[in-house]
């Protein structure tokens, strides 16, 4: 038996070796494109590239960052190949792992053609590498410069193709359950009523106010990405930042403290037990075991049937004029295009990108998948928390614009004010609330000077 | 003396007593697993070590979401992890060993600088070479499971030339000039007289190599092409959401179908493996 | 007889010789691309500003200087050999112990020896999944977890560690064990030696050879441990001192470096690369050093 297994092992084996010794004499042929190509990138070149890619067309390939977009982007691709025979290749980066994959696509000689550059650290990694979109046919096609980010010399670096809003999201009937009314949450004092008689009564009431607030990495960017934007926002006093500043005054800390403590005080989980994290937040939210959840308009579809009556309302928190609020509107989404790609890639990926926006089928996949997409001709969005968010701005209150985005060196400064908060929710001590506030505010300085210095 | 013999049986089931509780302990981990693949997310935390009984039973639920979730078929990355960890396996097996004893038996200055920079390479951590080696591999069309193989034999070949020669230098030179009077040529007298007694050494390199490739993350992730080519290391890193939402049941649901092969091919060939293994260190 | 050894040697030298494109050609190709070329560019990168490889800028030693600066790289050092340190240790004194009650003529040896012998087919990032659900299930109990504290992450990832690796280091020891000759164990019997001087005296030394090679796959293994690191912990809990500097407390060297690539910095990349041969010297160092001081003990005994 043993004998059998081992001369299988050792034929194979042979097998490898001659297919080793044919690809080394390929590699001689194969790799000498690439590399003039990164050379001269002369017309020259570019004959030679197209014989590669077999398609005289060029090619799109979308290093896609959206991991729930990937059945969309994959079906939208296929439509767009039958279409016109354009290649299309998706190429989805697993949780966490976006900046990993893209240093390591970018520098192969199949490179995105799409990449994702969201926040101002991107802007400043990857603009060398991005094509200026000022004036280009997608660029037209938008309907507004809010979700565009710019490199230091006014280079459109990349354009948001949609973009989100988050806040806390009420679950409408059980509030109504609990005898209140959504009409009188106008501000933190009122939310902090009613979350709190929630909560007293949640043996009786059969639901508790707030889901779990896990700090896990499952969760913890509810509250650190998001919530933490409050903070930001305000400090911003009016304006709104173009570039990271490089520090903070953490003025709006308290501010902060009302909400977090207001959330993990009141919900269905000992804020001790959050740092192993294993709640599924939105299943409890979906179960109606909990009235409120800190979360985003990317949820709705995921709400809409269990939760017919949710609406979401903005991050109060006890600053003066609060009632005039609204939600926090951005996009992390941007797209960019591979400068350094062929002309006809270019090409063809502009074209791939224009005719996701406009063709009337291809958008509303888009649309449901992202909720909204910024763009004259693209599909209407059915998203209901997006339609709150633009319920409030209709109605004149402030659009809470994502400075969030200008967290530096965001992976590392957020994985510590995880872990200080982590500390805080095992002991509310006011050492603890001081470390976090040290993560939070020196920690911004400190970070940015890390990768400014 | 019949007091001191019984003694010492005395001592020695007291021994296998709590040798037998510490066998219990060591396979809870995998037990765990097991557990909790049939469990439902929300307790797989509060309640780790709880039966899935009543309500928290999941069925396959968790089999049916690991293999099924997101748009990339399950039984591919099945597929192409067997598929690299058997070529790989095969491929440093036979050109290690023939590197190895053609090192041991020329000894050239060029043969000793080669084993030399084998041994080096055996400290060099991976995080040294890995951006470059990704970008090489890609020049050189390696980002497919049937050429990543290449890459493994560059990479891990330092361990096992070192382990190979180790044993190709205690066997006695007459077997070979016997076979070589007999008319071998070097090719036969390989295959034929020198593989057979290499065969422990193969036994606990081939180990050592199927349990890198096969649990190996970040290498495959950095080379293939992920839209054509995952591994279940890298089906089960995609598990999470987007926003890193993951489902705890689904992942040791993957867990259990990542290691029962292996657990299985052990315990087939155990008796092999851990000779091999106690052949190849000593010899090593 | 010694003589004539050397030519016969020489016979199959000179035979095998130009057999050299098959037996070596596709190792040293193949080693050149996974690992020559790649070692040299890293090398050359440590020294250069870059994102992508393709537009590198050398700018001296600009790197290693900022890699130096870096308060979580030193500590991520220290760390690191404090953990090599307490593994290798225990890893070796535990697989030594079990080898050696093993080979007693226990009862069930060959079960144990299996059951010992498994968690080592289980690796990197799933064996971090395993291990981080068990840990939290248990100190879930306690209303905390393994990213709590450092002092669990730190005896969580030895913990992790010994479960992997004493198996195999046991089936090395077994190996080394009943290699002692009978014979001497016999002679230091009648010269009326006790079991333990027995065990120090003659059943050590004789197994100095598997110390040797244990010894060296478990500080190696210690010093460059990735996946079960970023799998368990990622480096948490973090402290951050009062000028705002995070200290990421249960971050070892290798993970250390993978989070500096993916910091979004220009500098980022090259930074990376210089940790990387700055742990790379290290590695070397204590490896071949270690490797070295006890072949030398080995001969003398």
């Amino acid at each position: 038996m043993s004998k059998k297994l081992f001369a299988l092992a050792l034929s194979l084996s042979m097998v490898m070796t001659m297919l080793l010794a044919g690809c080394t004499s390929q590699q001689a042929q194969t790799s000498n494109p690439p590399a003039e190509n990164s050379k001269s990138g002369s017309e020259a070149s570019q004959p030679v590239e197209n014989n590669n890619g077999g398609d005289a067309k060029g090619r799109v390939y979308w290093l896609n960052f959206k991991p729930e977009s990937d059945g969309a982007l994959l079906e939208v691709a296929k439509m767009y190949t039958e279409e016109t025979g354009v290649p299309v290749k998706i190429v989805t980066a697993a949780s966490g792992t976006y900046s990993q994959q893209l240093n390591a696509e970018m520098g192969k000689s199949e490179a995105p053609t799409i990449f994702v550059v969201g926040n101002s650290a991107g802007v400043r990694d990857w603009t060398d590498y991005a094509l200026d979109l000022t004036g280009t046919p997608i660029a037209n096609e938008l309907n507004t410069d809010a979700y565009n980010l710019y490199d230091e010399n006014g280079k459109l670096v990349s354009i948001g193709y949609c973009y989100e809003c988050y806040g806390i999201i009420v679950n409408a009937d059980l509030v109504q359950k609990a005898g209140h009314s959504m009409d009188e949450i106008k501000n933190f004092d009122t939310l902090k009523t009613v979350v709190e008689d929630i909560h007293a009564r949640a043996g009786e009431l059969g639901f508790d106010a707030f889901t779990s607030c896990d700090m896990d990495g499952s969760s913890n960017w509810r509250f650190v990405g998001h919530m933490a934007n409050l903070e930001y926002y305000y400090e911003q006093e009016g304006e709104t930042w173009t570039e990271c500043p490089p520090t903070l005054t953490g003025k709006y800390m308290d501010n902060f403290k009302n909400l977090y403590d207001l959330c993990i005080n009141n919900s269905l989980t000992d804020p001790k037990d959050l740092s192993v994290g294993g709640h599924d937040a939105a299943e409890e939210f979906k179960a109606g075991k909990a009235a409120f959840t800190v979360q985003g308009s990317w949820e709705f579809s995921n709400y809409k049937d269990s939760v017919p009556n949710a609406a979401m309302i903005p991050y109060y928190c006890g600053v003066a004029g609060e009632e005039k609020a609204g939600l926090n509107c951005g996009t992390e989404n941007c797209w960019a295009i591979n400068s350094k790609v062929s002309a006809e890639d270019q090409q063809a990926t502009m074209d791939f990108m224009v005719w996701c926006v406009t063709d009337p089928e291809a958008s509303r996949i888009l649309v449901d998948s992202f909720g909204i997409m910024p763009y004259k001709n693209s599909a209407e969005s059915t998203n209901g928390f997006l339609a709150n968010a633009a319920e409030y701005t209709a109605n004149g209150c402030y659009v809470m614009n994502w400075a969030t985005n200008f967290q530096p060196n965001v992976d590392e400064y957020r994985a510590a004010l995880t872990s200080a908060l982590n500390a805080y929710n095992a002991d509310q001590s006011e050492a603890n609330w001081e470390n976090v506030r040290v993560a939070f505010v020196d920690g911004w300085a400190a970070q940015y000077n890390a990768v400014n210095g | 003396m019949n007091g001191s013999l019984a003694a010492e049986r005395r001592t020695k089931a007291v021994l296998s007593v709590i040798l037998s509780v510490i066998c219990i302990v060591y396979v809870l981990p995998v037990v765990a697993v097991l557990i909790n693949s049939f469990k439902l997310n929300t307790f797989v935390k509060t309640d780790t070590f709880a039966l899935p009984t009543g309500e928290m039973w999941a069925g396959l639920d968790n089999f049916i979401k690991g293999m099924t979730f997101g748009n990339y078929p399950f039984w591919n990355s099945v597929k192409y992890s067997v598929v690299i960890t058997v070529l790989s396996t095969a491929l440093i097996l036979l050109g290690t060993s023939m590197a190895a004893w053609y090192i041991a038996r020329v000894d050239s200055a060029f043969c000793r600088i080669l084993y030399f920079l084998c041994v080096f390479s055996m400290v060099v951590p991976f995080q040294m070479v890995m951006f470059t080696l990704s970008n090489t591999a890609d020049q050189l069309h390696l980002n497919t499971p049937w050429t990543i193989p290449v890459v493994y034999l560059g990479f891990g070949a330092g361990l096992a030339i070192f382990m190979f020669v180790g044993f190709v230098k205690s066997i006695p030179l007459e077997i070979e000039e016997a076979a070589a009077i007999d008319g071998c040529g070097p090719v036969r007298t390989f295959f034929l007289v020198v593989v057979p007694m290499l065969k422990p050494t193969m036994i606990s390199v081939g180990i050592l190599e199927i349990m890198w490739v096969w649990n190996d993350y970040l290498l495959p992730s950095l080379v293939l092409d992920l839209e054509k080519y995952r591994t279940i290391t890298i089906h089960i890193q995609y598990l999470k959401g987007s926003y890193g939402t993951v489902d705890l049941g689904a992942t040791m649901a993957l867990i259990l179908l990542a290691i029962i092969p292996v657990i299985i091919f052990y315990l087939t060939c155990q008796k092999h493996i851990i000779k091999g293994v106690a052949a190849g260190a000593v010899k090593g | 007889m010694n003589r004539k050894k050397i030519t016969r040697g020489n016979t199959i030298r000179r035979s095998t010789r130009k057999w050299f494109p098959l037996f070596l050609g596709p190792v040293v190709a193949a080693f050149i691309i996974g690992f020559v070329w790649p070692f040299i560019q890293g090398i050359y990168l440590s020294f250069c500003q870059f994102k992508l490889i393709a537009d590198a800028k050398p700018i001296g030693l600009g790197n290693y200087i900022r890699a130096f600066r870096d308060a979580a790289f030193t500590h991520a050092f220290w760390y690191t050999a404090l953990f090599t340190v307490v593994s290798m240790v225990l890893i070796n004194v535990l697989a030594f112990t079990v080898a050696y009650i093993l080979t007693q003529n226990i009862k069930g040896s060959n079960l144990f020896r299996t059951v010992f012998f498994m968690p080592n087919l289980i690796g990197g990032i799933v064996l971090g999944h395993i291990w981080s659900m068990i840990f939290d299930g248990i100190l879930g109990k306690f209303g905390t977890s393994i990213v709590m504290d450092s002092k669990y992450g730190f005896w969580g990832l030895i913990i992790l560690m010994c479960w992997q690796q004493i198996g195999y280091m046991m089936i090395i020891y077994i190996a080394g064990l009943q290699a002692v000759p009978e014979d001497m164990l016999e002679a230091a019997r009648i010269d009326g030696a006790t079991k333990s001087q027995a065990l120090f005296k003659v059943t050590i030394p004789n197994v100095m050879p598997s110390i040797t090679i244990c010894m060296f796959l478990s500080l190696t293994n210690g010093f460059k441990l990735f996946d079960q690191n970023l799998a368990l912990t990622n480096g948490h809990p973090i402290i951050t001192q009062s000028g705002g500097v995070s200290i990421k407390t249960t971050e070892m060297l290798a993970l250390n470096i993978f989070t500096t690539y993916n910091n979004s910095s220009p500098n980022a990349h090259g930074t990376a690369q210089a940790k990387a041969v700055i742990f790379f010297i290290l590695v070397a160092g204590l490896g071949l050093a270690q490797l070295a001081y006890t072949r030398k003990k080995e001969v003398q005994q």
